[in-house]
């Protein structure tokens, strides 16, 4: 009885609001401007060429030779691109996270920028060839028509970023098998999300922002290992080397996809992007198959040369500069952070053991395991003309004499060393001559030099050593297993550099052997 | 002030380079330009001869044993190596200004394969279709380009096939990537080639009429080289390694002269087209063109000031000068597409 009284008291004052109300909301809709068309004709950015020609089926291939694809079928204007910049003044620690990471800089990084232009070198007739690179390196670059002979679309700082956030947040599809860049990006999505409400605004209305960013095709992608496959596989053939048969290259998805990861439903995603990544690995290797807690956006992998802050200046330089957004000691901080979770993950990954020591009259004989405990891919994996990894076998006296020596650290040596036993896969031209400076465009073969050691599998050496006349016992094994990130070779050959590469020890094992003289 | 600077470095660097009034005219200094660098390139091309034969009387001078002119005059043959190298650069730098114009005339694009682009015979396609006599006699058939194809990987030791010893060039004590004794005879014969076609280059481009078309295209293709000479300039100070290439001035110097002539051929023989579809976008690059040179004009100031930039700040003045000259790029192009200009190249 009193509620009715005080109800009917306020009710003409709840009338009148609600009428406001529903007036406000009308003239907020009726004054908000129509949605403009977003996205920009092929034939509207001129000059840009199609080299390669249309597919069998006749349809024309924008971005041939990379498998990349646009979502509406349009190019994108890069004014209306997010930067992740921009995405960060809301996902502050998810966009720090990232511009730590090698996805950031992908399009900035000062080796890839010298050996894409070292491989334009080798066909100059036809820069668009590069395309095959930036999809994956560029993929805004590429959806702006900004990769092509004449470059008529203006920079902007969405387009600097490489694998950034709408990267990811706008995929429609992915294609892990195919990989080459296989991935359909709308990023159509992200250019009409900026006519709807941003900032504070956007808490109060985010359908826009959800259509654009996590849209139900797209939110199943992120968490799945084809997304991340699109890319990391990569398959030389006529259209991007001179490779008459198909060439893999880079097989990380599809060592993975056979993989006991694979089949325990760990993905890329729980291993990379774990807050702390070696103790997700450490976890898996103990059994516990349990996902993160928390995703990061660190994508942590192998690259120990861009995350080395020991680097200094010439880190900075390397990686391409400062990120929009970023300032030096926000670029310091993750970079730190980076750094140790790179080196930590490096240090999960491989493991050595001494399986077998005889001595005999023809002198010692080692069997030395090359673990890959904790890698849900092969050791090594990624572009591995660069990537390798090697052993250093050193035998000493008891009096600390060295009396073996097999493979050294690259510091040392300077070049690779060809007594080394090493995993790395060589590029052959078309005469069969070894290209150390991945030249992609001139490859016609890749070889593995020796076979990289799968998921969960091991490699055992043998060491045949003829020991000197009168060795005398007890001897004293070290082994290192070594990783490097790339050929000196690259860095002088494309940035005319003499830079001294540093190699990363991943695994030692330091044994005192039986005195077993015959 | 930084307008007021460019301003003076412009005057400095083409004193008495007039502004046309006309199409017609600016087209001319176009030529004049393309000349003026031709002329630059045959003198560095010549100097490069000069320093491939001073290399080859060294290797001669043992009975063309490498082992044992190494042994007897490693300066002399790290200083004749390190000068081919010098030289290189600066006659290809002298080439890459005026590339573009090259490779987008008809009558002179040939040049462009044999000297800079071209491929050897053995690909299908881009071939530099001539023969190469080397002082021995041999004759290299269709061999490829003279800058890329045999001069580049033959001076920096990647020409697997024509090192005849490794050498400790820079004295470090150990011989590093590149630093090699390399086939004289190849080295010299090369040069050779290099002045020869720089000269046919020469006859055939004052034969060369000017027109819209090439004008657009050497705008084009030039300006956006200024992203690699400063990240050249900017690589040198933090990277280390091989920097003699940039010790004789500073890369500012050459990216000053190289967007300078940009600009000339914009103001020369662009703008009256583009002034007269779109006055909007004229002014717009000529402010952008006015704003790139003051940008590096006041970085070199800066530099032979004495003042040392941090990593951060050559990689935020190299970026921005990038990004200025790609704006001017972009618009160039939608410049020539509205007036159906023919980009080449």
């Amino acid at each position: 009885m009193k509620l009715k009284s005080q109800l009917r008291y306020h009710a003409r004052a709840l009338v009148v609001g609600a009428i406001l109300a529903a007036t406000l909301v009308l003239s907020l809709i009726w004054m908000t401007p129509a949605a403009r068309p977003v996205g920009v004709a092929m034939k509207d950015i001129p000059f840009y060429r199609l080299p390669f020609g249309p597919d069998d089926a006749g349809t024309e291939r924008p971005f041939w030779p990379s498998r990349l694809q646009s979502h509406s079928g349009q190019f994108s204007d890069p004014d209306r691109l997010p930067s992740a910049a921009e995405c960060g003044n809301c996902h502050q620690r998810e966009f720090q996270e990232w511009a730590g990471s090698l996805h950031a800089i992908a399009d900035r990084d000062l080796i890839y920028e010298a050996t894409v232009e070292a491989n334009e070198n080798a066909d100059k007739r036809h820069p668009e060839r590069a395309r095959f690179c930036e999809g994956c390196h560029a993929p805004a670059e590429m959806l702006s028509g900004r990769v092509n002979r004449f470059v008529s679309v203006g920079p902007s700082d969405a387009l600097t970023e490489g694998v950034a956030c709408i990267t990811c947040h706008t995929a429609t599809h992915a294609d892990g098998e195919a990989g080459n860049g296989a991935i359909t990006l709308a990023y159509g999505r992200a250019e009409a999300e900026r006519d709807a409400p941003q900032g504070a605004a956007l808490l109060a209305d985010p359908r826009a922002h959800l259509n654009a960013f996590a849209a139900p095709e797209t939110t199943a992608l992120l968490k799945s290992a084809q997304l991340c496959g699109s890319c990391h596989v990569e398959i030389y053939d006529m259209s991007n080397s001179r490779a008459e048969v198909a060439q893999p290259v880079q097989t990380t998805f599809l060592e993975w996809q056979s993989s006991w990861y694979a089949r325990q439903g760990i993905t890329c995603q729980d291993c990379h992007m774990a807050s702390d990544p070696a103790a997700q690995v450490m976890a898996i290797r103990a059994g516990n198959t349990a996902k993160p807690e928390r995703y990061s956006h660190r994508f942590v992998g192998g690259n120990h040369l861009l995350t080395d802050t020991g680097l200094g200046d010439a880190l900075s330089v390397l990686r391409g500069g400062m990120l929009p957004g970023m300032d030096a000691a926000t670029t310091k901080a993750t970079l730190d952070v980076q750094s140790r979770q790179t080196t930590a993950l490096l240090r999960s990954a491989a493991g050595l053991e001494l399986r077998a020591s005889n001595r005999d009259a023809d002198g010692l004989h080692l069997d030395i395991a090359v673990q890959n405990l904790g890698a849900g891919h092969n050791l090594p994996t990624g572009v591995n003309d660069q990537k390798h990894i090697w052993l250093e076998v050193v035998l000493t006296d008891p009096t600390g004499a060295e009396v073996f020596r097999s493979g050294g650290a690259a510091e040392r040596l300077g070049v690779e060393d060809p007594a080394a036993v090493t995993w790395i896969e060589h590029f052959l031209d078309s005469k069969g001559r070894r290209l150390s400076d991945h030249l992609t465009f001139s490859t016609a073969k890749v070889v593995w030099m020796r076979k990289p050691i799968p998921p969960r599998g091991e490699d055992v050496v043998r060491y045949d050593v003829a020991l000197p006349d009168g060795t005398a016992g007890p001897l004293h094994l070290s082994v290192k297993l070594f990783y490097r990130i790339a050929l000196p070779e690259l860095i002088f050959t494309n940035l005319r550099r003499d830079m001294a590469l540093p190699s990363f020890t991943m695994a030692e094992l330091s044994v005192d052997l039986p005195d077993s003289s015959p | 002030m930084r307008l007021k600077i460019a301003m003076t470095m412009t005057t400095v660097v083409f004193a008495g380079a007039a502004f046309a009034a006309t199409e017609e005219q600016g087209l001319e200094s176009v030529k004049a330009f393309t000349l003026e660098h031709n002329d630059a390139l045959i003198v560095e091309a010549e100097k490069m001869q000069t320093a491939a034969e001073d290399y080859a009387a060294l290797i001669d001078a043992n009975g063309g044993d490498y082992v044992a002119a190494w042994a007897a005059e490693p300066q002399k043959l790290a200083e004749s190596v390190q000068a081919l190298r010098a030289q290189w650069l600066a006659a290809s730098n002298q080439y890459e200004t005026i590339e573009g114009i090259v490779a987008g005339i008809p009558s002179t694009a040939k040049y462009d394969l044999i000297l800079d682009a071209g491929n050897p015979g053995t690909e299908a396609e881009g071939v530099a279709e001539f023969d190469l006599t080397l002082p021995d006699g041999t004759v290299l058939e269709k061999p490829g380009s003279l800058f890329h194809t045999i001069t580049e990987p033959l001076f920096w030791g990647t020409d697997k096939d024509h090192v005849k010893v490794e050498a400790d060039l820079n004295g470090n004590g150990s011989a590093d990537p590149g630093e090699v004794l390399f086939d004289a005879n190849l080295a010299l014969g090369a040069a050779q080639g290099m002045v020869k076609w720089a000269k046919a280059l020469r006859d055939d481009m004052a034969a060369w009429e000017p027109n819209r078309d090439d004008a657009f295209t050497a705008v084009v293709t030039m300006t956006p080289t200024v992203g690699d000479y400063f990240g050249e300039w900017k690589e040198s100070q933090f990277l280390g390694g091989d920097e003699a290439a940039f010790v004789a001035q500073s890369r500012l110097i050459d990216v000053l002269g190289i967007m300078g002539g940009c600009q000339l051929m914009y103001s020369a023989a662009v703008s009256p087209v583009v002034a007269t579809s779109d006055a909007a976008l004229d002014s717009a690059v000529t402010n952008d063109f006015d704003e790139l040179i003051a940008l590096v004009s006041e970085t070199r100031e800066r530099e032979a000031a004495g003042e040392t930039f941090s990593a951060e700040e050559a990689d935020a003045l190299g970026s921005e000068a990038q990004d200025i000259a790609e704006r001017i790029v972009s618009q160039v192009l939608q410049a020539a597409a509205k007036n159906g200009v023919e980009i080449k190249g």
